[in-house]
């Protein structure tokens, strides 16, 4: 039933993005873009916080490991989605219009062209998809032999450094390229950030529908993580903002010139509440964290919010001045993705132990207590 | 082991004991409050070498800021394009190492990382000299010392006022606050302690020394809570400070329009570097000093490892800054970027860059095997290979990106004279001063603290 309802609602979100595809190829594009990016940052959201509580032989997490894991295994399903990126892409990314590139963006050729990009993009599918499955199964093996335990400690290291590496360059090519001449070295933490916290918020909700036997400290602790990193998301943000703003050279305000005119200024300031003053007030509180009310508040605005950063590091490129009359049909792509998503994530579910019951920190996870 | 139908091996469910040797709480007290305690006329031979050396090296060092003083900054071999150089390379280097100490107290603490608690008041004292150090050098660069207190927000007749659009204004702020913050983080933490060597010692005066600073202490119920919600809170309040201190310390450079400077993953790019060259100091400093202070069994191998992993957590984090900085140089299609970067690793400095990326990247990268970061002596040559990346790492960032600017007519490669060398060495004459009189008169382990984590001790703290 539930899986008919999701089916039905991604049918309605493409269908629905679909009719905008029809009246403006280019700019339904870009909210398919979006779309795209903002679900996909949950799986590699997920995939960090497993590889993190692997190399750090964390205890206190074992219970809520299984259903990151889940997310991070719905990798493969993004590299599907990807396709019409791929195949309609020389609508999206300026620089692949070859006859008309400037000086500046000749000299980008070697990196930026569609058949490098293609490479790129399907070296970052693989990392992922390999990262993704293996500790997946590793996991469930783990299930019926903790041995297995020591692979999966002795493998996270290469997988959180082939990890920093895709996540950072697929920024650069799906995000950053979008407006080709700028440029910004800290932008791959950037999207971390948002990656780790729409990861956390995500797996926060999904850990409140099921029968998993969390205590609120394992909330709490979910909780603490959000508050840390939304102050991390804050710390990136401004020392990009502030060094651009303070040098003030052409080339490197463009980003923020463009999201200062044609209604985004007002986006533009949002954010320092939706992503950061709201969710730091909110979450902050040590009840806020473990009372579930509250704190699914608090992960579903963070969620919300990080979508709109999304929206507000694409959408702006598009060029179009009369944004918010599209809106609905990209929010009509993000309902479908999302919806999409869900559905992979509950078939994976389906039928496994919501435990990992092998993991020889169980005991130490159940008996966690946060004081 | 068995749970349910599944068997699981001992090592993989234990977590290692963080003390061994089957210390009990008394054995701690003993080893600890050791040095403290011996008779000023028995003091250690080679403590009393080291302190007459470090002393030494502090009088060259308040002799030569004299001078420095008295002839004006020209002594320095500073001139047009470099006008900074080693003065802000050792402020930089100094800072970046009173980073490991504040992390060990506050995040790790915050990360419920027990192991913390061998190391973490020797890492807190190294932070607190290493800030002093670091203070040093932006005070006596500006020249006229005398007109210093021009950076203060004082109101004057003078209509003097600080420009807070400064980012060297903020190094002032950020500093300060970070050496307060430490400096009650790291007092809090000692006043159990010094209430213990109040009950233990027998000299009079050092009696009555004790139990001043420790305020009181008299380990009741009552005194735990207040002092545990001190520590929590200050350990959530420096957490922050952590970060931005050496964010500050990056927008000296960061916020210039300068290539080599001007880039926006500096913040985290230095926060990191600090705590890889914080980490680095601590080794360097404990590993001498657990064999000859005899706490083998309180700093284990363990401890030293995970300082290992930390280095090379934070190093290849370096080295990630220094690629994507590369690319990002070639992908700009900015011509003085390119050039910047290019000119650093094959210009007349190529030497510099390659020893910092040899020390820095490369050779940390031992560490992933486990026989070499659990080896002493791997660890405390690879600790100092650090130390002297992350000088290098400064003087290249400093340097390189100064010495040929925008007119080739005007290039010209920076030279250090004899005083540089002087001003370098008797920093450390100031740390070490600091430090071997923190090892002689405090204790060096934060007792009340690990007691709360050896095998048979309760939870109570950490």
């Amino acid at each position: 039933m539930q899986r008919l309802v999701l089916l039905g609602l991604a049918i309605l979100g493409l269908g629905s993005w679909f009719l905008g595809f029809q009246a403006d190829p280019t700019r339904s594009l870009y909210g398919y873009l979006f779309a795209f990016v903002s679900v996909l940052t949950i799986p590699l959201g997920c995939m960090v916080f497993v590889l993190i509580q692997h190399l750090t032989r964390a205890g206190w997490s074992v219970l809520v490991r299984r259903i990151a894991e889940f997310g991070m295994a719905t990798v493969p399903l993004f590299a599907v989605l990807f396709l019409p990126i791929a195949l309609l892409g020389h609508d999206l990314f300026p620089w692949s219009h070859v006859e008309h590139l400037d000086e500046n963006l000749i000299k980008k050729m070697p990196y930026l062209n569609m058949k490098f990009f293609m490479i790129r993009a399907a070296m970052y599918f693989v990392v992922w998809t390999g990262i993704a499955v293996w500790f997946y199964r590793k996991s469930l093996a783990q299930d019926a032999n903790p041995n297995v335990t020591r692979q999966l400690w002795k493998w996270s290291t290469l997988g959180i450094v082939l990890f920093a590496l895709s996540t950072s360059f697929a920024s650069f090519d799906w995000l950053m390229s979008l407006q080709p001449h700028w440029y910004s070295t800290v932008f791959g933490v950037y999207f971390f950030a948002g990656c780790f916290l729409a990861g956390l918020a995500f797996m926060s909700l999904a850990l409140m529908r099921t029968s998993i036997p969390l205590k609120p400290d394992h909330y709490h602790d979910l909780g603490k993580l959000l508050f840390g990193f939304t102050v991390f998301w804050a710390y990136i943000g401004f020392s990009q903002f502030m060094l651009y703003w303070y040098a003030n050279i052409p080339e490197e305000t463009e980003f923020y010139m463009r999201r200062l005119e044609d209604g985004w200024q007002s986006i533009s300031w949002a954010l320092l509440f939706t992503n950061f003053f709201i969710p730091f007030f909110v979450i902050m509180s040590r009840h806020a964290k473990r009372n579930k009310k509250v704190f699914a508040f608090g992960c579903l605005w963070i969620l919300c919010a990080h979508f709109l950063d999304i929206y507000w590091l694409v959408m702006p490129t598009s060029g179009d001045e009369h944004w918010i009359n599209f809106l609905p049909y990209d929010l009509g792509a993000l309902l479908g993705i999302l919806a999409l998503f869900m559905v992979a994530f509950n078939w994976i579910m389906k039928g496994q132990s919501m435990i990992p019951k092998g993991d020889p920190r169980l005991k130490e996870s159940l008996a966690f207590e946060n004081y | 082991m068995h749970r349910g139908d599944l068997v699981l091996d001992e090592d993989l469910v234990k977590r290692e004991d963080l003390i061994r040797g089957g210390l009990g709480y008394h054995d701690i007290t003993e080893k600890v409050c050791k040095m403290a305690e011996t008779p000023f006329l028995e003091t250690h031979k080679g403590w009393l070498v080291g302190f007459a050396l470090a002393a030494s090296t502090l009088t060259m060092f308040v002799l030569a800021i004299g001078y420095l003083i008295w002839e004006g900054i020209g002594i320095w071999g500073n001139t047009s394009p470099t006008f900074w150089a080693w003065d802000i390379v050792n402020f930089v280097f100094w800072v970046g190492i009173g980073h490991a100490g504040t992390l060990i107290s506050a995040i790790l603490f915050l990360f419920r990382q027990k192991w913390r608690t061998s190391i973490n008041r020797y890492a807190e004292a190294m932070t607190i000299f290493a800030v002093i150090c670091a203070l040093i050098f932006p005070g006596i660069h500006v020249g006229r010392i005398w007109v210093v207190y021009f950076f203060f927000p004082i109101p004057n007749q003078m209509d003097m006022w600080p420009n807070f659009r400064s980012p060297l204004l903020w190094d002032l702020f950020a500093v300060g606050t970070y050496f307060t913050v430490s400096l009650l983080f790291w007092y809090v933490g000692l006043v159990p302690d010094l209430a213990t060597l109040r009950d233990r010692v027998k000299n009079k005066a050092a009696k009555l020394l004790y139990g001043l600073f420790s305020l009181g202490w008299r380990g009741s119920m009552r005194h735990w809570v207040h002092y545990e919600r001190a520590y929590l809170l200050l350990a959530a309040l420096s957490t922050p400070l952590v970060l931005s201190v050496h964010s500050v310390v990056s927008f000296d450079f960061a916020t210039a329009q300068l290539p080599g400077w001007h880039t926006t993953i500096f913040p985290p790019y230095f926060v990191a570097g600090a705590i890889f060259s914080g980490f680095a100091m601590v080794q360097t400093l404990m590993l001498p000093a657990r064999l000859w202070l005899g706490l083998k069994d309180i700093v284990t191998i363990k401890h030293i490892e995970n300082m290992n992993k930390i280095i090379l957590v934070t190093g290849s984090m370096v080295g990630y800054a220094y690629g994507i900085e590369f690319f990002m140089a070639w992908y700009s299609g900015n011509e003085y970027e390119s050039f910047t970067f290019i000119n650093r690793a094959f210009g007349p400095y190529a030497w510099a860059y390659w020893t910092m990326v040899t020390c820095n990247v490369i050779t940390p990268q031992l560490f992933w095997f486990k026989k070499l970061r659990t080896s002493i002596t791997v660890s405390f040559i690879l600790s100092i290979f650090v130390n002297i990346g992350m000088w290098f790492e400064r003087f290249v960032i400093i340097v390189t990106s100064l010495n040929r600017d925008f007119l080739p007519s005007s290039w010209h490669y920076f030279t250090p004279r004899i005083w540089e060398p002087i001003f370098l060495i008797g920093s450390f004459g100031l740390f070490f001063t600091f430090f071997l009189l923190f090892v002689r008169y405090l204790p060096v382990i934060a007792m009340a603290e690990i007691k709360g984590v050896i095998a048979n001790g309760d939870d109570h703290h950490a």
